[in-house]
């Protein structure tokens, strides 16, 4: 072996080598040489034998057995449909919010420019949403690869079909020593088509929820009333922002309850015992914050009614005397009985549904006579 | 044509990937070192390019179904690969349920031609 051709055996060792984890490369390095040497025996000529070894990248690709992927196609499904549901969740809100920011800084409004004045703030509120969405769907995106670049590093098993098994029942039943096994008894029937729930409708309730969480949290101001007095504009909150404080936490676990219903439905996807009980028990919990956020917190502002006549002041009119019927205990006992009838509804239609048509998800074959 | 040719080659090579480990293991009765596996492998038409080889024969080690000894004795050194107990076993049974593969495939080519 020719220096030149000794050089030539180095140089190709070393571009399969570097490509290789480090505990690898002397072991490898040593194996190359003596495999390189051993077909310069046999072949007499450097170049035929590199020749017929071929190209360094592609001997080092074989060499690295481990996985190449970030997210198997294990979890890509659900990867997929997750990453869909956050990013609506990231981006519409902040988009909401941008274009009620913009138009709240509105200029005031004159005969003569409204148009343009308006059109302005919300070309403004959307650009400044689409920029801030954009980032903030970069960061949901990284944040939900991030956990299950993590779940497929470390295998965690987020197993829906188990979900979907679990009742309430099976913690007292003979499912107590569940076997891995796969029988054809834990097949599951084919749910009846009224039994579906449908996603678009849990993703329109949870972008619903989120956004609604997101404007009472960031934005309270923005549920007020708004007057334009010439240049001035005045906006009395709706609600008691100086004990917003204590109102916002109980408001915001009421929101929670209602998104782990939302989110337990999607993945669930049918109608179900499970899904009935969740319904049923969110159901109610909310109906109870509900009573207690309008009824004993101190949500709304209690200068209200003052605060609009002043704002009013002088060139009140007629149509403002809406405004003297205002009475909190009346506005708190209608919203409250409308949230108490749809979400009574709301579960009736589950308990129908599950009952009429649901699937049983416990025993499969057996229990579905 | 060239998409043909393409889908042809993967398709072997597929079809060629699962026979390569067998085919190793029932070279490793005795302690060889890579090249002469190489070889003898091409001597009785079961050709295996050696950049497929050497990192066929390191994750076999891996797999605990080889086991090698570096020999420095002789005038370079050398790394020799042999079948382990467990090797064999795997190997024994690679074999009988190759055998009712291939007689298996077999019969439906055969059935094809007729």
């Amino acid at each position: 072996m020719t220096p030149n051709e000794k050089d030539y055996m180095d140089r190709y060792i070393y571009q399969v080598i570097h490509r290789l984890p480090k505990a690898q490369r002397e072991e490898v390095r040593m194996e190359l040489e003596e495999l390189i040497s051993d077909m310069y025996a046999d072949r007499g000529s450097m170049e035929e034998v590199l020749t017929e070894l071929g190209d360094p990248a592609e001997f080092a690709k074989q060499y690295q057995n481990e996985q190449k992927y970030l997210i198997g196609p294990e979890y890509f499904d659900t990867y997929l449909w997750f990453v869909k549901v956050v990013l609506i969740c990231a981006a519409v809100p902040i988009l909401i919010i941008s274009l009620i920011n913009a138009i709240g800084e509105m200029p005031a409004i004159t005969s003569q420019n409204a148009a343009s004045v308006i059109i302005r703030a919300i070309v403004d509120g959307l650009i400044v949403g689409i920029t801030d969405a954009m980032l903030s769907c970069i960061s949901a995106f990284g944040a939900v690869t991030l956990t299950f670049a993590i779940m497929e590093r470390k295998k965690i098993q987020i197993e829906m079909k188990k979900a979907e098994k679990w009742s309430v029942e099976s913690l007292s039943e003979e499912r107590k020593t569940p076997s891995s096994r796969w029988t054809p008894k834990i097949l599951e029937p084919v749910p009846d088509k009224k039994a579906i729930i449908s996603r678009g409708d849990s993703i329109v309730g949870i972008v619903f929820i989120v956004i609604f969480s997101v404007l009472l949290i960031f934005a309270p101001h923005f549920f007020a009333a708004i007057f334009t007095e010439g240049e001035a504009i005045t906006t009395v909150p709706v609600f008691n922002l100086e004990q917003w404080g204590i109102v916002l936490p109980v408001f915001v676990i009421s929101l929670l309850i209602g998104l782990i219903d939302e989110i337990l439905r999607l993945i669930i996807g049918v109608y179900c015992k499970l899904v009935m009980i969740s319904n049923i028990l969110c159901g109610v919990i909310q109906i109870v914050l509900s009573a207690i956020v309008l009824k004993v917190l101190p949500i709304w502002n209690p200068n209200f009614v003052l605060e609009i006549e002043q704002a009013l002041g002088a060139n009140a009119d007629s149509s403002a005397n809406f405004f003297t019927y205002w009475n909190a205990d009346m506005v708190s006992n209608g919203l409250l009985a409308f949230i108490v009838v749809i979400t009574l509804f709301e579960i009736g239609v589950t308990i129908y549904k599950t009952l009429r048509y649901g699937v049983s998800v416990k025993n499969g074959i057996n229990s579905n006579t | 044509m060239g998409e043909e040719k393409d889908l042809l080659s993967t398709l072997l090579l597929e079809l060629r990937r699962g026979t390569l480990t067998i085919s190793v293991l029932s070279q490793m009765n005795e302690p060889k070192y890579g090249y002469a596996l190489v070889q003898s492998l091409e001597e009785k038409g079961v050709a295996i390019d050696p950049n497929t080889l050497y990192p066929l024969l390191r994750r076999l080690e891996s797999q605990q179904l080889l086991e090698s000894k570096w020999e420095t004795s002789g005038t370079k050194p050398r790394k020799y690969y042999q079948r382990t107990e467990y090797g064999t076993q795997v190997y024994e049974q690679m074999k009988i349920y190759w055998n009712n593969l291939s007689a298996g495939i077999e019969r439906l080519l055969e059935e094809e031609e007729e």
